[in-house]
């Protein structure tokens, strides 16, 4: 099959072209190792070619070592016998074209050398011709030796002479354009761009001034900080609230469905399988596909109207205190949410040492999944009480305390590693391109945050499926699930109870602690199964009166929660971690040193108390 | 030999447009060669389109795109004011 290799500087319009080109057949696939996605699709009314679109890049000279990897696996295409690329399309953003043929001409060198066509698309043309402005495209053709065809990916015109043009074949560029080229001198590629788009390109700076008054409003201290909140605000919203009936959705389909499977089969261990493993274990992950599909919507609205950029620049101060990101705030607000889109919208984070620092943070942002477990404590805990005449619940300032107390932990653990460890990868300046606002399409964003959503369950899938059959297992055997405290997990409970003993916690806390691997809300029913309630995540006031009996002290109490809120990391949070870092190393480096702070922080904290 | 005195990108103000007379040399190369790729090489004419409070990141216009620079990076750029808006 033949292929037609989509490169291009980042925001000129390559995704919605590969889009138009392929109809969003695509499927994304990784190179080994790293993070950078490359989707690939049979053209539309070609099946015989294969579309592949590359990550966008400023250069083939490459920062850091993502692009070193991207730029390499570029290079590896090219090394392909003649004859095997139909052309190399490099796209640039007819807006803004110095900068897009900065790379251009440096793609060009570099098919020339190996000896496959290659063809400049200029998009956006829709734009110009708002502005009545427009490209000499003849000219600029005849100067690189080379088919340069004008195209407006978003409303689709042009786009069938990519195929036409390629598909008739295209000589290979013969002529060097200048001596010191050879070299891939910067400077050369820098000074031969300005002249090409001063000669061939529109005049004027007449987007650069609408969008430099669109920015005073959006990075301007008061209106841009509280423009930021409010935008923030709406996304924390969309996450938590308004993915909330979609979620309620699965979960009622999972139920159907396992009401529908389940008495089809008879009563024994592969009924308890299928019910508790599949439908609870797996079912508990779909739930949240809902939450990833609306957090990369939004997130992709974000970046393609060009607010993004925008957004990582307000952060960008506060956040470097710590080590991370202006990038990194979208993922930590995320992941008060969910770990799992939280890690997803990680992406974002060009440069990979603070991407993983972000990593770090995101499993201590209290997220939604602790909230039974936080809400059953505060229950069990601290008295229904209220101070300042009414206003102010006790147990309501105690789950903003519990909430603050994550998100310092987090900052305060990535600023300690930040210094400590150098972190994976190269680390990246922070110089960001501003693209020009636009009104994403409607559709390409929806295909996109579908597209990415499947790609997240195919992948985070299987792994949780293997981790809820273990914890499955381990629960189930040797008494057939009739006595948790009797199975191999209870066994495991026990064993570990001398390491809770300490901070005053008996061996059924250990299983509950185990077994919100699964989830982390399964703590609850765990504890109830243990105590005896059944429906224990509706009835915390029974479970919370089981665990007062019980006769656990508040310190123990203020212990659990110390640990809850930083250890307990739950199985989908590990499996994305893997999927997004390409190894166990970060998950299982993150279980254990996070296991062993939460611990010695909620002996301390019990200590302190008991010694109060 | 200029008649400006030299300063740095990240000294300028909100409409101040400069031209770049080179590096400071502690700069990091690869860095370097990737502000040279994005318009910011010697010569190069530089305005400061926003220049927002608190220590962040200010906007510079080079060529006919705007990139927004962190304080340690635009301070590695020297340059020397010609004209303001």
């Amino acid at each position: 099959m033949k292929q037609l290799l989509l490169v291009g500087s980042p925001n000129s319009g390559k995704s919605m072209l590969f889009n138009r080109l392929t109809g969003m057949n695509q499927r994304v696939a990784n190179f080994p190792g790293i993070t950078v996605d490359t989707s690939t699709g049979p053209a539309v009314g070609r099946s015989d070619l294969l579309v592949v679109d590359f990550p966008g890049a400023y250069s083939l000279t490459p920062l850091s070592g993502e692009e070193q990897v991207a730029v390499d696996a570029f290079y590896k295409l090219l090394d392909v016998p003649v004859g095997h690329i139909e052309a190399v399309v490099c796209v640039v953003d007819a807006t803004r074209m110095e900068k897009g043929l900065v790379f251009a001409l440096q793609v060009r060198e570099a098919c020339r050398r190996a000896g496959h066509p290659v063809m400049i698309v200029t998009n956006m043309h829709d734009v110009l011709e708002r502005h009545n402005q427009s490209v000499d495209v003849e000219g600029l053709s005849q100067r690189l030796d080379l088919p340069v065809i004008p195209i407006s990916a978003k409303s689709g015109a042009g786009v069938d002479q990519i195929i036409t043009r390629s598909g008739h074949g295209i000589e290979v560029p013969k002529s060097e354009l200048k001596e010191d080229l050879i070299a891939f001198d910067s400077s050369a590629f820098r000074n031969l761009a300005e002249s090409l788009a001063n000669e061939f390109g529109p005049q004027g700076d007449y987007l650069l001034l609408v969008h430099n008054r669109v920015d005073q409003f959006f990075l301007s201290t008061l209106t841009g900080g509280l423009s930021f909140l409010l935008i923030m605000f709406l996304l924390f919203q969309a996450i938590f609230s308004w993915a909330a009936p979609l979620m309620d959705g699965v979960e009622s389909l999972i139920g159907l469905t396992a009401d529908s499977v389940l008495p089809l089969i008879p009563s024994g261990m592969l009924h308890d399988f299928v019910k508790d493993a599949l439908f609870g274990g797996l079912g508990a992950f779909l739930v949240f596909v809902p939450q990833i599909f609306i957090l990369t919507l939004i997130v992709g609205f974000m970046e393609d109207s060009g607010y993004l950029a925008r957004a990582a620049v307000i952060c960008h101060r506060p956040l470097r205190a710590f080590g991370l990101t202006g990038k990194s705030f979208v993922p930590m607000l995320s992941g008060v949410a969910c770990a799992i889109p939280g890690i997803y919208a990680a992406r974002t984070i060009e440069s990979p040492r603070r991407r993983w620092l972000t990593y770090f943070a995101i499993p201590l942002m209290p997220c939604s999944a602790r909230l039974p477990v936080y809400g059953l404590l505060i229950v069990a805990f601290i008295p229904n009480e209220s101070l300042l005449g009414g206003a102010v619940g006790l147990q309501g300032l105690a789950m903003l305390a519990i909430y603050l107390f994550g998100i310092v932990m987090a900052l305060l653990v990535v600023s300690l590693i930040s210094r400590v460890k150098v972190g994976k990868g190269s680390d990246l300046p922070f110089v960001l391109e501003m693209p020009p606002y636009r009104l994403p399409g409607a559709k390409t964003l929806g295909q996109l945050a579908w597209s990415r959503s499947g790609d997240f369950v195919k992948r985070a899938g299987p792994v949780i499926f293997w981790v809820s059959v273990v914890v499955w297992v381990l629960g189930y055997f040797p008494n057939q699930g009739a006595n948790l405290g009797e199975s191999w997990l209870g066994a495991i409970g026990k064993f570990i109870a001398p390491i809770f003993e300490p901070i005053g916690l008996d061996w059924k806390y250990g299983v509950a602690i185990i077994a919100s691997f699964l989830a982390r809300e399964v703590f609850v029913g765990t504890l109830g199964t243990l105590y005896g309630i059944e429906g224990a995540e509706e009835e915390f006031t029974s479970l919370a009166q089981q665990i007062q009996d019980s006769g656990i002290s508040l310190a123990s109490g203020v212990a659990l929660f110390v640990f809850f809120a930083i250890a307990a990391q739950c199985v989908s949070t590990l499996a994305t971690l893997r999927r997004e870092s390409g190894s166990w190393s970060l998950p299982a480096g993150l279980f254990v040193g996070y296991g062993v702070l939460a611990y010695s922080l909620a002996l301390m904290a019990f200590t302190l108390i008991v010694g109060d | 030999m200029s008649q400006f005195k030299c300063a740095n990108l990240w000294q300028m103000k909100r409409g101040i447009q400069t031209i770049i007379e080179g590096f400071n040399p502690a700069l990091d190369a690869s860095v370097k060669a990737r502000l040279k790729e994005l318009g910011f090489h010697q010569g190069a004419r530089v305005l400061c389109t926003q220049a927002p409070r608190l220590g962040a990141p200010k906007l510079y216009k080079v060529g006919n795109a705007v990139y927004s620079l962190e304080k340690t990076i635009a301070e590695c750029v020297i340059a020397h004011p010609v004209t303001s808006e």
